[in-house]
């Protein structure tokens, strides 16, 4: 498809427009979904971690672990909740979801702190990890491990639809963008063919001169004032005339 | 995910059932589960899946007593009938068997449930619906859930506890020296079970436990252990007590003897023994290489010692009605073990509660099982431990038994020093 010349910039400035419309809604959807994903997924583990430390005071205080482990068991179930471990308010772990051990960072960490803190676990993946205290800390705390990774893919999947979104639109756009830019153009190739058979002194095809020279707008005015500047140079002679006009008179 | 909620109704045998149409109908209203001529319980256990073993080898020795007892009158007229449904050691669907058991079939009570994490997930259900008067009887669980408040009061054991299995074990490697002691177990409520019986026994002696790995439930003996071997070595353990079920135990024995963990290893009774054996000895020539390290607890007497009058008789009822597994619910062959420490089990956990039927009267009511069991005082079993309940005391037996592979099959074991020091 031909790009008429006068318009080429005017679409190469559609183009560019349409990409820094692309890259900067995603870099703005990249970060509010980041944004709002990360903060629901701490404010979701911090609910669930406080439900556990609840629900813990009365098995801890009977030492049955046996049942602390059945509750985590069942909150480890939870889309997104990679790991939970209990620590005694001494940081003893008394129970926890790790397979097949306890990792070194987690041992080597401090268990009685509650802060939400970034994890990397080496073979596991990165997680953010929040506690919650059991009766206020003095009974221990639990600690819940959210994967990160599935916050990446959730991010990597609402940018994915974004993007593929921008692309249809991008293509649509492309194709209105050069058909529209070719019905304006045809005037002007009009007014251009008209001009180019005056100046040769050829007789322009009556259906389309007359078409032309019957539009109320710029192009009209144009093919107008070509037609003007044509007969007046004729009266003034200084063009010869062709055998066509001859014949006419 | 496990197959669930297949079921059968076992009848056991022509004679009980003409026996009951010939009993006399009392006319009045009675407890669910009880009708003129049965007794119905209700059991979920695993039936298939990696541990299918175990729950196939308990409903085989329960099976053997249930069947002698209805072809010689059943309970005071009435045969019992053992309804059972398949939960594959999963949780879920133990609860829906209970939901479904409890509402739909009204059983008289439940018995022979198989597993920690399926039992403790039960008893809160015991609980809401205790207007029910539903007991949960001898679970093939050590754990504590279902011994102490809150939901003790809902479930009755005959089996000695994990706890008492582990401070046994526990007592015995520290006699021989071996103190430093880590745990390889199942990452959920039985796991933790045994893990904190280990850990409280140790703390009697002033230790800890050294190292401590994890498999998840449902691993097969084609899994890798390796990663959990080496977790262990790194602690340098005198030895390893084991708190799971038998392919990921066997798995982690292979393992640990090919990478060259050369400590005893232990396994508490539900690991399932002669399941264990099998999947070590599976296609290999030199299966002593990994059993010479074995030690097993049990909650039961050897099943070869026939001088123990109830080892006798289930020897003698295992030979004379060959109890099948529950065809219809299984998914995977199965090839039944003549003798089992899990079939002796469930053949006792029949025999306990026929007794306790018995003692109902001839018109059995729910409400009346809690006075029935606690009037059970020294009674004898016929293992040579007498047998009692009370308000305080939810659990029949205390006894445990240590046992190694000698020739192939498991034999009791009196001498640690000898074998271990």
């Amino acid at each position: 498809m031909k790009i008429p010349k006068l318009f080429r910039k005017t679409l190469f400035g559609v183009f560019f427009l349409f990409g820094v419309i692309g890259v900067s809604t995603s870099l703005l959807c990249i970060y509010t979904v980041d944004t709002h994903l990360s903060k629901e997924y701490e404010a979701n583990s911090k609910g669930i971690a406080k439900t556990i430390a609840d629900a813990s005071v009365n098995i801890l205080l009977n030492s049955n672990l046996t049942a602390l482990q059945s509750l985590i068991d069942q909150f480890v179930e939870i889309q997104g909740v990679s790991y939970i471990y209990i620590t005694s308010e001494t940081g003893e772990i008394l129970a926890h979801t790790f397979v097949p051990g306890i990792p070194e960072e987690i041992r080597a960490g401090d268990a009685t702190s509650t802060t939400t803190v970034e994890r990397s676990l080496p073979g596991k993946g990165d997680f953010i990890e929040v506690g919650s205290p059991i009766l206020a800390g003095v009974a221990g705390a639990v600690h819940i491990g959210m994967d990160t990774g599935l916050i990446a893919l959730k991010i990597q999947r609402a940018i994915g639809q974004q993007i593929y979104l921008i692309c249809m639109i991008f293509v649509v756009g492309v194709f209105a963008a050069i058909w529209f830019v070719n019905y304006a153009a045809k005037p002007v190739d009009g007014v251009l063919t008209f001009a180019v058979e005056l100046a040769r002194e050829q007789s322009a095809d009556g259906g389309t001169s007359s078409k032309l020279l019957a539009r109320n707008d710029e192009a009209g005015d144009l093919a107008r004032l070509f037609l003007h500047f044509s007969q007046v140079t004729d009266v003034q002679g200084t063009r010869p005339q062709s055998g066509s006009d001859r014949g006419k008179e | 995910m496990m197959p669930t909620t297949r079921r059968r109704v076992l009848q056991y045998g022509l004679t009980g059932c003409l026996m009951g149409l010939g009993s006399t109908s009392l006319g009045a209203t009675m407890s669910s589960g009880v009708t003129d001529s049965e007794i119905v319980l209700g059991m979920s256990a695993a039936f298939s899946g990696p541990s299918r073993g175990l729950g196939i080898e308990l409903f085989r020795g329960a099976s053997a007593y249930f069947e002698h007892v209805n072809r010689n009158g059943g309970v005071r007229g009435r045969k019992v009938v053992l309804k059972i449904y398949d939960d594959g050691y999963q949780p879920d669907p133990a609860v829906k068997n209970t939901l479904t058991l409890m509402l739909e079939d009204e059983v008289f009570a439940l018995f022979g449930y198989v597993g920690t994490p399926t039992v403790t997930r039960v008893l809160p259900m015991l609980k809401k619906f205790q207007e029910r008067q539903i007991y949960l009887f001898f679970p093939f669980t050590g754990a504590q859930p279902q011994r102490e408040p809150p939901y003790g009061a809902f479930a009755f054991n005959l089996r000695a506890s994990y706890r008492q299995e582990t401070a046994g074990l526990v007592q015995n490697f520290v006699d021989i020296g071996r103190r430093r002691i880590a745990v390889f177990y199942q990452a959920d409520a039985y796991g933790r079970s045994g893990w904190a019986g280990v850990r409280q026994a140790l703390r009697h002696y002033g230790e800890q436990i050294v190292g401590e790995a994890t498999y998840r439930r449902g691993s097969k003996f084609t899994g890798v252990m390796r990663e959990q071997v080496e977790i262990l070595k790194a602690s340098r353990p005198d030895a390893v007590i084991c708190i799971g079920a038998y392919a990921a135990c066997a798995a982690f024995l292979r393992d640990a003897v090919d990478l060259g963990l050369q400590v005893p290893i232990a396994n508490v009774s539900f690991v399932g023994s002669e399941n264990l054996l099998n999947l070590i000895n599976q296609g290999r020539d030199d299966g002593v290489r990994y059993t010479a390290h074995l030690v097993n607890s049990q909650v039961v007497p050897s099943y070869h010692d026939t001088s123990i009058p109830a080892v006798k008789q289930y020897q003698e009822l295992m030979a004379l009605y060959a109890p099948s597994a529950p065809q219809e619910l299984l998914t995977e062959s199965y090839t039944p073990f003549s003798h089992s420490f899990v079939s002796l089990e469930g053949f006792l956990d029949a025999k306990m509660m026929v007794e306790i039927l018995k003692r109902l009267g001839d018109r059995p009511e729910k409400g009346a099982l809690e006075d029935a069991v606690f009037s059970i005082t020294e009674y004898d079993l016929g293992i040579g431990e007498a047998v009692s309940f009370g308000p305080e005391r939810r659990q029949g037996l205390q006894k445990v038994y240590y046992t190694v592979v000698d020739e192939d099959r498991f034999v009791p074991l009196y001498n640690w020093q000898n074998r271990f020091a």
